[in-house]
């Protein structure tokens, strides 16, 4: 049910886009003040997210400890899984932000008889999240070409790795292909893995699609019906200039792409895609196991009731004396 | 019992652990249907170890030990999750339909297989009420083993 | 025949159906032996908190007050602004899947509820319904829920089915740890007066008499000295185990189930027999007698009261630094909390060995060692006459206990030891131990004989390990440092893998630790046997 009508959603703003970039009318509003309201939405809404994450406290000392504490010197230490030191936490955050490595630790499984399905299944759940984000990244690069005149030379260095196939005109960029698989192997195994499709919800789906549709209207532009670069790149520089203009004959498919991008910048800090801002945050991961070395601070300890020794003495004081346990006060 | 070749017999096994999985809730079926590592999924593993034992019983000598520890395996699990008595040991029963589906030949001695399937339903009835009995056991034993040092306690309080 | 036989791939061709309907309907069945009973008024009252009365989770009514939903609404809000970590785990899991069959609960159950995502999502669907924009405007279709009553038993019966053992946070992309969203969770509840009486009878206890059996000081005091007599029986030497001593070096604090259970109590007759082969200048506290917090099953308020008289009984008697026993989750407590609750600790001193000379520097703040960390020393520096022959009868696994293991990181000390006092030790498969060990099913504050079933489905995980290496490697005897293992596994192996028993890590160290002027020692603390002077014998 929510897979159609996340679909569906997507599926309705593509067309609107299509339709009001066919008939011209709407190019301002898709052009010009829906990218604006877009990246105001995004920049506002995620920094307001990762502000109230950042600012709220961290009152007590949790890092998930995976491995040897540090402790008697002759023990070996494990010190990237139990980091104690600012440096051991920062690489060990650098391997969950860069490679996803608790991911990658699900696939470990041993003592297998039979055909290793399962194993094998985890193991592409990392490989696409992997391979989603990372082709997310070098796209995003990429697509500096459009924003930035001349073209930095680590751009066009950039895109000339990732085309190195060569084996198409226009260039096939290996990204274009990563990404449309990762996100289809991803989506699938939300529907078909049934542990994972049941607790899917709806936003969920809406998140997949609508990325998928941003991808895939980005390499219908690129390599099936070619827009005119140049007036994209006028678009792109004009709205990074505030001098922003709307020439004629971009395409209504540049307007699909465009306005399910701004979508989705819209959507970004009101989902789980604000994901990412978050890992940083995480005190399972970002803390050093150093609370017996160190003392954290809570900043909103406050004194609570408790049962004195003096207390305690006085209600048992015959029972102290008679067992001739020492006492405070005869 | 002649004639049951060993895909058949699996092909039994495998509808037979089918079914079985089929009384987890709908999701949770697959994944003890796809886990096979034996500690991940232990309930998966006791399945895919006693079902074929079982199976291999039906056809062969129907060994009262084999049968017994087999069915332990599996029915030692059903008995302490959400199952009533019913649904934990019915799932002898399954192997009737299966059997009428897979073994479609009209001299296959459906009668004989089908007093064993019986004998195999008691024989799981059995192990279910020794299992439900032994949670009680255990829950007592842990009980006592608490008490023992509280009576100890109370008695020197007492004393003293 | 088979001829007539369909195709081998059209045989094992089966169809499997999710369920259509979703987990957002909250129902729950309270089946006999799946829950613990409710908290007892008195209890409630002792400790002064919300809404004593008699209920049963199976009641119809569970006479909440009339403004419950809204006295939930605002402890949410509060926490949220209090906890980065409950804001966070509300927000950034992006239902990946990776945790889904890391619970123990879920692979023994098979109840989807337990699958830590959907645990958590069991709140986070409230969160979202309630604070956030998306949920307030789309509801249902943001992946909101309505808190109603119902929503309120199901947190009660699935989030005591929650042992905060962390497994789950060790495979999360973003480590979210459902042990916190549990804590708060539980926190959420008791304000409301929904809570079982096994966690609260144990605390009440602890905070009046000091230990969870409200033994009082005499009883503990007896406790202790039928130990020393047992002990001088066991190996000839009559031993000092000085109690609330004054100007003594260390404090040592043990879980109380040490001085009251078995098989705990082997292991406090190997603390004995230990510490008076090095001379240990040490006290035990009959005010500070219980180092297991039940508050942390409870509250963090209720933890921080409780594990206040460690520190405040070490500054009256004192002592240099203090001493832990083999515990789980005290060690949680003891290892990530208690400074930042009850510190700084500038009264004690930076724990140095008193035999070896060796500091404690990764103590230096909390001044508080673990006893495994101390004999691991003195092992390595040889100051222990060890004859491991004594443990032959034994054939040893060693269990990780979820708190050591994944909220501290104690993993090798103990296996260090155990390799020095036995010759016959086996490791349990590789996923099943250390950061990945399964929890024994009944921590947290779940250990009650009433809840036995669900026990028993979350200890079958453990069992299955403990069954491999039974069959494989003829293991007899499972380690531990944890009391609530060694109080609840025999149980749980009793029915699972009947044949192996539960014992600690210092009960072997004492079988094995030959004692200067000991008797000509023939049993073990367990009065059995030693198997080499049996075999002596029988030549």
């Amino acid at each position: 049910m929510s897979v159609f009508s996340s679909l569906i959603l997507v599926l309705v703003f593509a067309a609107l886009a299509y339709a009001g970039g066919l008939a011209g009318s709407s190019r301002w509003f898709m052009g010009v003040i829906l990218p604006y309201t877009a990246i105001l939405v995004f920049l506002g809404g995620l920094s307001y997210r990762v502000l109230r994450w950042a600012k709220s406290p961290v009152p007590f000392h949790i890092p998930t400890t995976c491995g040897q504490q540090k402790s008697l010197p002759w023990l070996k230490w494990s010190w990237l899984e139990n980091p104690q030191s600012k440096g051991g936490v920062l690489l060990r955050m650098a391997l969950e932000v860069l490679l996803f490595r608790s991911l990658f630790r699900n696939s470990r499984a041993q003592f297998l008889d039979g055909p290793r399905l399962r194993y094998g299944e985890e193991k592409f759940l990392w490989l696409s999240a992997l391979a989603f984000h990372w082709s997310l990244l070098i796209i995003l690069i990429r697509h500096l070409r459009f924003f930035v005149s001349p073209v930095p030379r680590f751009v066009m260095g950039l895109e000339a790795v990732d085309g190195f196939f060569q084996v198409s005109a226009p260039q096939l960029l290996v990204t274009d292909v990563v990404i449309l698989a990762a996100l289809l192997f991803l989506l699938q195994r939300r529907l078909r893995n049934p542990q994972v499709r049941y607790i899917s919800l709806f936003t969920d789906y809406f998140a997949l699609f609508l990325l998928l549709g941003i991808a895939f209207s980005g390499v219908l532009m690129r390599y099936f019906f070619r827009v005119d670069l140049e007036r994209v790149k006028e678009v792109a520089l004009g709205l990074v200039t505030f001098s922003p203009t709307v020439p004629a004959g971009v395409g209504p498919l540049f307007f699909v792409h465009l306005t399910l991008v701004s979508l989705l910048l819209i959507y970004f800090p009101f989902s789980k895609l604000v994901h990412m801002g978050g890992i940083f945050l995480s005190p399972t991961r970002n803390l050093a196991n150093d609370s017996r070395v160190k003392r954290h601070v809570n900043p909103w300890d406050y004194p609570v009731k408790v049962h004195t020794y003096a207390e305690w003495e006085e209600e048992f004081h015959d029972k102290i004396k008679a067992a001739g346990l020492p006492l405070e006060r005869e | 019992m002649p004639g049951i070749s060993p895909q058949t017999q699996q092909a039994i096994s495998e509808r037979w652990r089918a079914a079985i999985i089929q009384t987890y809730p709908g999701l949770t079926a697959e994944f003890l249907r796809q886990e096979k590592d034996p500690f991940r999924n232990p309930v998966g593993a006791a399945l895919r170890e006693g079902i074929p034992c079982l199976v291999a019983e039906l056809f062969g000598a129907m060994d009262p030990g084999k049968v017994s520890q087999a069915l332990e395996g599996i029915v030692r699990i059903r008995a302490i999750q959400d199952f009533s008595p019913k649904q934990a040991v019915g799932f002898v029963f399954e192997l009737r339909d299966i059997l009428r589906d897979v073994l479609r030949a009209p001299e296959a001695p459906l009668g004989e297989l089908h007093k064993r399937i019986d004998e195999m339903a008691l024989v799981a009835f059995d192990v279910f009420m020794r299992c439900r009995e032994q949670v009680y056991e255990v829950r007592l034993s842990e009980a006592r083993r608490a008490e023992g040092f509280r009576k100890r306690m109370v008695s020197r309080d007492a004393g003293g | 025949m088979s001829e007539a036989l369909p195709k081998h791939e059209e045989l094992v061709q089966i169809r499997y159906d999710v369920p259509r309907n979703g987990w957002r309907s909250a129902h729950v069945d309270f089946r006999k032996g799946t829950y613990s009973y409710s908290a007892a008024p008195k209890n409630v009252q002792y400790l002064g908190m919300a809404n004593p009365r008699h209920w049963r989770p199976t009641d119809k009514d569970w006479k909440l007050p009339p403004d419950w939903k809204q006295i939930i609404l605002r402890g949410m809000k509060e926490r949220l602004e209090k906890f980065r970590s409950f804001r966070l785990f509300m927000d950034i899991c992006v239902r990946c899947g990776a945790c889904a069959d890391k619970c123990h609960f879920y692979l023994g159950s098979a109840d989807p509820k337990n699958m830590p995502v959907l645990r958590a999502e069991l709140v986070r669907s409230v969160y979202r319904r309630y604070f956030t924009a998306s949920g307030r405007l789309f509801r249902g279709l943001a992946g909101g829920r309505e808190l109603t009553e119902d929503v309120l038993k199901e947190w009660f019966y699935y989030f005591y089915q929650c042992t905060e053992c962390r497994r789950c946070s060790v495979f999360c992309p973003f480590g979210i740890d459902t042990a916190e969203v549990t804590m708060i969770v539980r926190e959420l509840l008791n304000l409301v007066g929904v809570n079982t009486n096994w966690v609260l009878e144990p605390a009440a206890n602890c905070f009046r008499t000091g230990n969870h059996l409200g033994v009082q000081p005499h009883g503990f005091k007896d406790s202790i000295d039928f130990a020393v007599d047992e002990l001088e029986e066991l190996t000839g030497i009559r031993v000092e185990a000085p109690i609330n001593k004054k100007g003594a070096e260390i404090l040592f604090v043990v879980p109380s189930a040490d001085y009251f259970a078995t098989p705990h109590y082997y292991t406090l007759l190997g603390y004995l027999a230990l510490f008076h082969e090095i001379g240990l200048d040490y006290t035990f506290s009959a005010y500070a007698s219980e180092g297991g917090n039940f508050g942390l099953f409870n509250s963090h308020e209720l933890m921080k009261r409780l594990n206040n008289k460690i520190y405040a009984e070490a500054k009256r008697l004192g002592v240099k630094w203090i001493l832990g026993g083999e515990c789980g989750h005290m060690w949680r407590v003891l290892h990530q909390y208690m400074d930042t609750m009850n510190g700084p600790a500038d009264f004690l001193e930076e724990p140095v060995s008193p035999v070896t000379g060796t500091r404690f520097e990764n103590a230096r703040s909390t001044k508080m060692v673990h006893i495994c960390e101390l004999t691991a020393d003195l092992i390595h520096n040889g100051k222990l006459k060890l004859d491991p022959s004594h443990n032959d009868h034994w054939r040893v696994t060693f269990h990780d206990s979820c708190n050591p293991a994944r909220g501290m990181g104690l993993l090798e000390e103990p296996r260090y030891i155990l390799r020095n006092v036995v010759n016959h030790f086996f490791e349990m498969p590789e996923n099943t131990i250390r950061e990945q060990t399964f929890c024994c099913g009944s921590g947290a504050g779940l250990g009650t004989d009433e809840n036995i079933e669900m026990r028993l489905r979350g200890g079958l995980p453990r069992a299955n390990a403990v069954k491999y290496v039974r069959d494989k490697h003829g293991v007899n005897l499972l380690t531990c440092i944890c009391a609530i293992d060694k109080a609840t596994l025999p149980t749980l192996l009793e029915y699972w893998t009947p044949g192996v028993e539960v014992g600690g890590v210092h009960e072997l160290v004492a079988n094995a630790l030959v004692m200067k002027g000991e008797k000509d020692r023939t049993t073990d603390l367990r009065g059995e046997p030693f198997p080499a002077k049996e075999a002596a014998v029988h030549a």
